[in-house]
């Protein structure tokens, strides 16, 4: 009787754990339109952030939820996925924001010239600010 | 005969102040590939920046580590976290040149691709085959080949050895176009 208590026991154990594994193992990415943003903020100011300190910019937004605020200077569709670029006072600079697929279908009520706010996810800064899966958040 | 000269210099200049001296893309492509007996791992990459000089057939590449995107959350975050550890190196780069940049025409060729890659901090000289095709108003440039961990010093730590490869197929598309300010 006891013997069957500890191997029942031992069983239930063991799919709890696998349970447990699998959940793991199949975790979820980041959903930006559920979560609040971590930081809301202009894409000038993002951009001059990132254009006089990146090393202090990559700790402070990498892998943030950003909420960007600014004036499209230019929207494409590359391999069926959305890009719209804000831009911002520098010259060179810009914030490129990449839309999720199901946003992408939304590109052709962006108009150049518009403001808009965006939210994404932010990897890092090369020539531009880069966002990825970025959703529409107002269309004004 | 003089008149033929005239339209080859005139032609010529013509080219010659059509010419652009930079080609980019700012959604440069670069997918990996790891393919092992438990399972394959696959990442892809839409943000890459590469330029090329058209003058000298030289070749700037920057990728941002953190924009590969995993099918699985937790492999995106053992590549960030454990093995390209993105947090310090942030970026991978490569600087070289086009191999025989001026034989590149509209129809795509085969060609090499020769220079210095950076991942995880630490350079390695590589040639790559590529093949690639150039019109007045883009330059593709397409391909793929392997790189191995161990010249990277990324570390895969012998639990799941099993799970990723020691040389990972690396593919890229970029689609430069011609360079506006």
């Amino acid at each position: 009787m006891k013997a069957k208590k500890i191997i029942l026991s031992i069983l239930i154990l063991a799919v709890l754990g696998s349970i447990i594994a699998y959940k793991i193992y199949n975790k979820p990415h980041i959903n930006v339109a559920d979560e609040n943003a971590d930081i809301t903020i202009s894409a000038s100011t993002i951009l001059a952030d990132f254009s006089s300190d990146e090393t202090t910019a990559n700790k402070k937004y990498l892998e943030k939820i950003i909420q960007v605020k600014g004036q499209v200077s230019d929207v494409s569709l590359s391999n069926g996925k959305g890009i719209v670029t804000l831009q911002t006072d520098d010259d060179f600079g810009s914030v490129i924001c990449h839309l999720t697929d199901k946003e992408s279908t939304k590109i052709s009520e962006i108009s150049k010239g518009q403001e808009l706010i965006i939210k994404g996810i932010c990897t890092g800064f090369l020539m531009d600010v880069i966002l990825v899966k970025s959703i529409i958040i107002n269309q004004q | 005969m003089k008149n033929i000269y005239t339209l080859f210099i005139c032609l010529f200049l013509a080219s010659f102040t059509n010419a652009q001296d930079k080609f980019l893309t700012k959604n440069g492509t670069i997918t990996f590939f790891s393919k092992s007996p438990m399972e394959n791992i696959e990442a892809e990459n839409n943000q890459v920046l590469s330029i090329v000089a058209t003058k000298t057939g030289q070749m700037a590449i920057s990728i941002l580590m953190k924009s590969f995107m995993f099918e699985k959350a937790l492999m995106q975050e053992h590549f960030n976290e454990n093995y390209v550890e993105s947090d310090t190196y942030p970026k991978a780069t490569f600087k070289g040149r086009i191999l025989s940049f001026d034989k590149i025409t509209a129809t795509e060729s085969a060609t090499k691709v020769k220079g210095e890659l950076t991942i995880h901090g630490k350079t390695k000289e590589i040639v790559i085959e590529a093949q690639a095709k150039r019109t007045d108003d883009a330059i593709v440039m397409s391909g793929s080949f392997f790189i191995d961990l161990a010249d990277f010093g990324i570390e895969i730590p012998s639990v799941v050895k099993n799970n990723i490869a020691k040389k990972i197929e690396v593919s890229f598309n970029f689609d430069h176009k011609p360079y506006k300010k």
